[in-house]
């Protein structure tokens, strides 16, 4: 017989013997998956940023099935669409979430801290906090190296020039939360957006003694509690030497922008009445 | 000659101060005092706003097993209780003394008086237990630079087969212990003596690199009919002055992953603790003041006797306006923006560093230097890169916890990268994590 006819039958019979195998090992070791997690998954929007506290779009899919309801389950990058279909798909109810965004609560520019010493290390906040409470005198505020840009994947937040400070893009922040985990200082805070994005954050979270905090900054909170006196729905505190806004409680009627003195209050919108401050 | 075997580095000694006597600084008018001078939890405090303190009264209080009790270090008026700026910057919680002049005065003399004469022996309890709780009282801590309690260190339950007193000051530039070990070498032989009696062992090492002959030589003289003690010279290498490495060499016993010396059947303590044991069991003297090396480009040089709570601003004479401050030595030292944070008990030297220029941080190469010089085997590049790209899970399984932030990887690194400072990212990060 020729070589290439024996060959040809050891391949063929090998072959067959190997479907056959596979066949039964296919049978028996099947995993059967709800189909519905290939249908949500492909809903997801895909970015597989952890924003929802789990590791990826899929493992979403898959928690959302096995849980067969949505509490506790939210998907910020998709948003309240996302999660109506989803709910669809399962069967559910999908509880409207309130649309939130990153918010930097630090106004420390670079006017308004001047930089007292140097820093030679490498561009990181988490490594330059961890020599030293940074370049200027506050030991509380944005230290600048962008380590939040560096985690964010929506390109949401950048380091602004003129400010040395980040910048949050409302177009582009989903509210996933990565850079809250990744600032060092603890500076971001996730806040809802607020009826037709009016909403009023204090851009201060140093809680240095009044004079200590702004011999340091001109910019920083000092609480004085001005703004904790004048709030007509008591949504502000004063603890630690640094007021609160409470969000749920403000209702962004922006009278705590004008009273406060260094201009720590932050707004998204203009009062209409110019108020005089040369620090702002 | 022995040493540890795992990697390690041979930095420039630049022991300028060496073989500068010990000199009493003036003591401050204002001394501020830490709660947290140590590991644990940070005293409590016991006097008041306004109470008058004399130099060695206790003021706060250990705060459960794990700390130390923190005494006067002047005598004067408690001024505050409250925040002030660490040498990093960061805020601390700290009691401020302030001395009036007769206080002043009298603690100078007092003092003076002390250090002419020999020493006032007051009647000591030199039983286990009895030195154990004056170490306790005294408010001894490591002084090597960890500020661990020393006493839950010495009630272990089983004794120590060897207690290993860490001379070795590896450390460039430092030379306080070096200082200490020439001048008082029969106090530390003594203040050996009574920890290895407190912690009921039989066999104490003194160990020294072998660039401190006279050192050596003085703890050799002084040990006497002291058969107990041994004095060891080891072959000068960094980091031997890290407890791991220091068993090793000593011993020949490596200390596994995740376990302590005395998981060996050792002890480590350092030399100045040991002087510090001393001075509280035999002259009722508690942990207020320390030697401190002041070295590198400042002009007032020298080994220096400091009262606990000093500025470092009045350690610093003839400072050149642009330099950097560095707490400690320069391989595990920590920059320090604040001169008006005092010295502590863990504080070993003040080295101030010529103004230089960033190095420019090339990419990795994959050399492997840093891998040859981690005395722990570790994979510094891989940590390094686990801590920027935030892969925490990842660093723990490369045992970035073992990571003894020597600083042999960024010494050795050729592109001069910062390796450890990313492995201390990532070290942090889990630890916030658990």
């Amino acid at each position: 017989m020729p070589a290439i006819i024996t060959t040809i039958i050891i391949l063929g019979v090998t072959g067959v013997v190997g479907a056959v195998l596979l066949y039964f090992v296919s049978r028996r070791f099947r995993v059967d998956e709800d189909p519905r997690v290939e249908s949500i998954a492909a809903l997801m929007p895909g970015a597989n940023c952890g924003g929802c506290g789990l590791k990826g779009c899929r493992d979403f899919a898959c928690a959302c099935v096995a849980a067969g309801r949505l509490d506790g389950l939210y998907c910020p990058v998709g948003g309240d669409a996302v999660m109506k279909t989803i709910a669809g798909i399962l069967g559910t109810d999908a509880a409207a979430s309130e649309q939130r965004i990153a918010v930097v609560r630090c106004a420390g520019s670079c006017s308004a801290r001047p930089r007292m010493y140097i820093y030679q290390g490498p561009r990181s906040c988490a490594v330059e906090a961890a020599a030293g409470a940074g370049t200027t005198g506050c030991a509380y505020g944005c230290l600048g190296c962008g380590d939040c840009t560096d985690v964010c994947q929506f390109g949401a937040i950048v380091i602004d020039p003129a400010t040395g400070l980040p910048a949050v893009d409302p177009a582009r922040c989903t509210a996933c939360g990565k850079c809250v985990g990744a600032c060092p200082r603890g500076l971001i805070e996730l806040r809802g957006r607020g009826r037709r994005d009016r909403r009023v954050w204090v851009a201060c979270s140093s809680r240095a003694r009044g004079a200590v905090a702004r011999k340091a900054c001109s910019a920083a909170c000092i609480g004085c509690g001005k703004c904790a006196r004048t709030c007509p729905f008591g949504a502000i505190t004063v603890t630690d030497n640094l007021a609160r806004i409470d969000a749920s409680l403000c209702r962004a009627c922006g009278k705590c922008i004008g009273v406060c003195p260094t201009g720590a209050v932050k707004a998204t919108f203009t009062m209409p009445k110019p108020v005089v401050n040369e620090n702002v | 000659m022995k040493t540890f075997k795992l990697g390690g580095i041979h930095p420039a000694p630049s022991k300028i101060t060496a073989g500068m006597p010990i000199e009493p600084l003036p003591l401050p008018r204002r001394a501020v005092l830490p709660l947290a001078q140590h590991i644990g939890a940070p005293a409590a405090p016991c006097v008041s706003v306004g109470d008058h303190v004399g130099r060695g009264q206790l003021i706060a209080t250990a705060a459960g097993a794990v700390s130390a009790p923190l005494h006067a270090s002047i005598s004067g008026t408690v001024k505050a209780i409250g925040e002030v700026d660490g040498p990093a910057g960061y805020p601390m919680a700290a009691i401020i003394i302030e001395a009036s002049e007769a206080d002043h005065e009298a603690d100078t003399v007092a003092r003076d008086r002390r250090l002419a004469a020999e020493p006032q022996v007051v009647a000591a309890d030199r039983t286990p237990d009895g030195i154990r709780d004056r170490v306790a009282s005294a408010g001894i801590v490591g002084m090597g630079g960890a500020t661990f309690p020393t006493v839950v260190k010495m009630g272990g339950k089983t004794p120590p087969e060897v207690l290993i007193i860490n001379a070795c000051e590896c450390e460039p530039y430092l030379t306080c212990d070096d200082a200490l070990c020439r001048e008082y070498a029969p106090q530390i032989i003594a203040g050996v003596g009574l920890m290895l009696t407190a912690c009921r062992g039989r066999r104490a090492v003194i160990a020294l690199e072998d660039n401190k002959p006279e050192a050596a030589a003085a703890l050799r003289a002084a040990l006497g009919a002291e058969s107990r003690i041994e004095v060891v010279q080891l072959k000068t290498k960094y980091p031997q002055g890290g407890e791991k490495q220091l068993v090793e060499a000593v011993t020949g016993r490596r200390i596994p992953s995740g376990c302590l010396p005395a998981d060996v059947g050792a002890a480590v303590q350092n030399v100045a603790t040991a002087y510090a044991v001393y001075a509280a069991v035999e002259c009722g003297m508690p942990l207020i003041e320390r030697v401190v090396t002041v070295t590198g480009s400042v002009a007032g040089r020298g080994n220096f006797l400091v009262a606990l709570g000093t500025p470092l601003a009045e350690l610093l004479r003839g400072l050149p306006d642009d330099c950097e401050v560095v707490l400690g030595g320069p391989m595990m030292g920590r920059a320090a923006i604040n001169l008006d944070a005092p010295v502590t008990k863990g504080t070993s030297g003040v080295l101030v560093m010529p103004p230089a220029p960033a190095p420019e941080v090339e990419p990795c190469v994959r050399c492997g230097s840093c891998v040859d010089a981690c005395p722990m085997g570790l994979e510094p590049y891989l940590l390094s890169t686990y801590g920027r790209m935030r892969m925490w899970d990842e660093a723990a399984a490369a045992r970035v916890a073992d990571c003894i932030e020597c600083g042999c990887c960024s010494y050795s690194c050729i592109s001069s990268r910062p390796l450890l400072d990313y492995i201390r990212v990532a070290k942090s990060a889990l630890r916030r994590r658990k």
